[in-house]
């Protein structure tokens, strides 16, 4: 069976490829006691199942997502990017970094098939799976701001 | 001459950027480049008006891009339309079952602009 050393480091590798390829922005694994994730908050999430099932998540504070969406869109604009377009954004993210994640896993652990990302907005958002999961959790900087990244998954009967 | 451009992704964020990508590469795409959100979208575009090239990303609602290809390839409107599917999917089995279904190339997200410009350069001659 894969260890959870295997899934945090495509966690966090396939998130840097993803921000630093399509956003010119860094990520660098942080000190989560000394980071939280103030006020409202973004949670994208997206689904998947084969291999292993489970669910990827990537939450952040606003502010945080509208730097995300601003420099995904290339926008040079003072103007607040619509939420509209935040929300898809952060959509994306989750759906980009889920793929470099699987073309990680896939020698190891086996395919997956990925369902459409979904997003929601809150306080103190978090991710479940129930019994039986394994989880993966960091907090990364991404440049300034704070995020974190979890991975939620359990074996199946197809896993390697 | 420049070419006629649709680009077909659930995400009208990535749509943005797949366009700007192509701007800011200089290839020879007309002014208008049409968008749709997914294949259904795309094939009533294109019905009975066929575009020189077509982005279409694979994992979407409604119609994905897999279904899309099959159906655009029996149109044979389209038999001259390059498609160059744009995804996360980076399998190898994926990518060969999907050209032998009809698409002409294929990119995997993320990607960068220098990549967009390799992929699509040939077909924009």
């Amino acid at each position: 069976m894969v260890g959870q050393e295997v899934f945090a480091e495509a966690l966090l590798s396939g998130m840097a490829e993803v921000f630093e390829t399509m956003m010119f922005m860094s990520v660098e694994e942080c000190n989560e006691m000394y980071e939280v994730i103030d006020g409202e908050s973004l949670l994208s999430t997206i689904t998947f199942k084969g291999a292993i099932e489970g669910c990827l998540g990537v939450s952040c504070n606003l502010n945080c997502a509208q730097t995300i969406a601003r420099n995904m869109l290339g926008s040079d604009s003072e103007e607040a990017i619509p939420e509209e377009e935040v929300v898809d954004a952060m959509g994306e993210v989750a759906n980009m970094v889920l793929g470099a994640v699987k073309a990680r896993l896939t020698d190891s652990v086996g395919d997956i098939q990925v369902s459409i990302p979904s997003v929601v907005s809150g306080r103190e958002l978090i991710n479940s799976l129930g019994d039986g999961s394994y989880e993966v959790s960091k907090m990364v900087h991404i440049d300034e701001d704070a995020a974190n990244i979890t991975l939620l998954y359990r074996f199946t009967t197809q896993s390697h | 001459m420049s070419k006629t451009m649709l680009v077909v992704d659930d995400s009208a964020t990535m749509r943005k950027i797949i366009t700007r990508t192509i701007r800011k590469a200089g290839l020879p795409v007309a002014d208008e480049i049409l968008e749709a959100g997914d294949g259904n979208e795309a094939l009533q575009k294109i019905e009975g008006k066929p575009v020189d090239i077509i982005l279409c990303d694979i994992n979407m609602p409604g119609m994905g891009g897999l279904d899309f290809v099959k159906k655009a390839r029996t149109i044979d409107a389209n038999k001259n339309t390059k498609i160059v599917m744009i995804s996360t999917e980076s399998d190898e089995n994926l990518i060969a079952s999907v050209k032998a279904d009809g698409a002409d190339g294929y990119v995997t997200k993320p990607f960068t602009p220098e990549t967009i410009q390799k992929e699509l350069a040939p077909f924009l001659q």
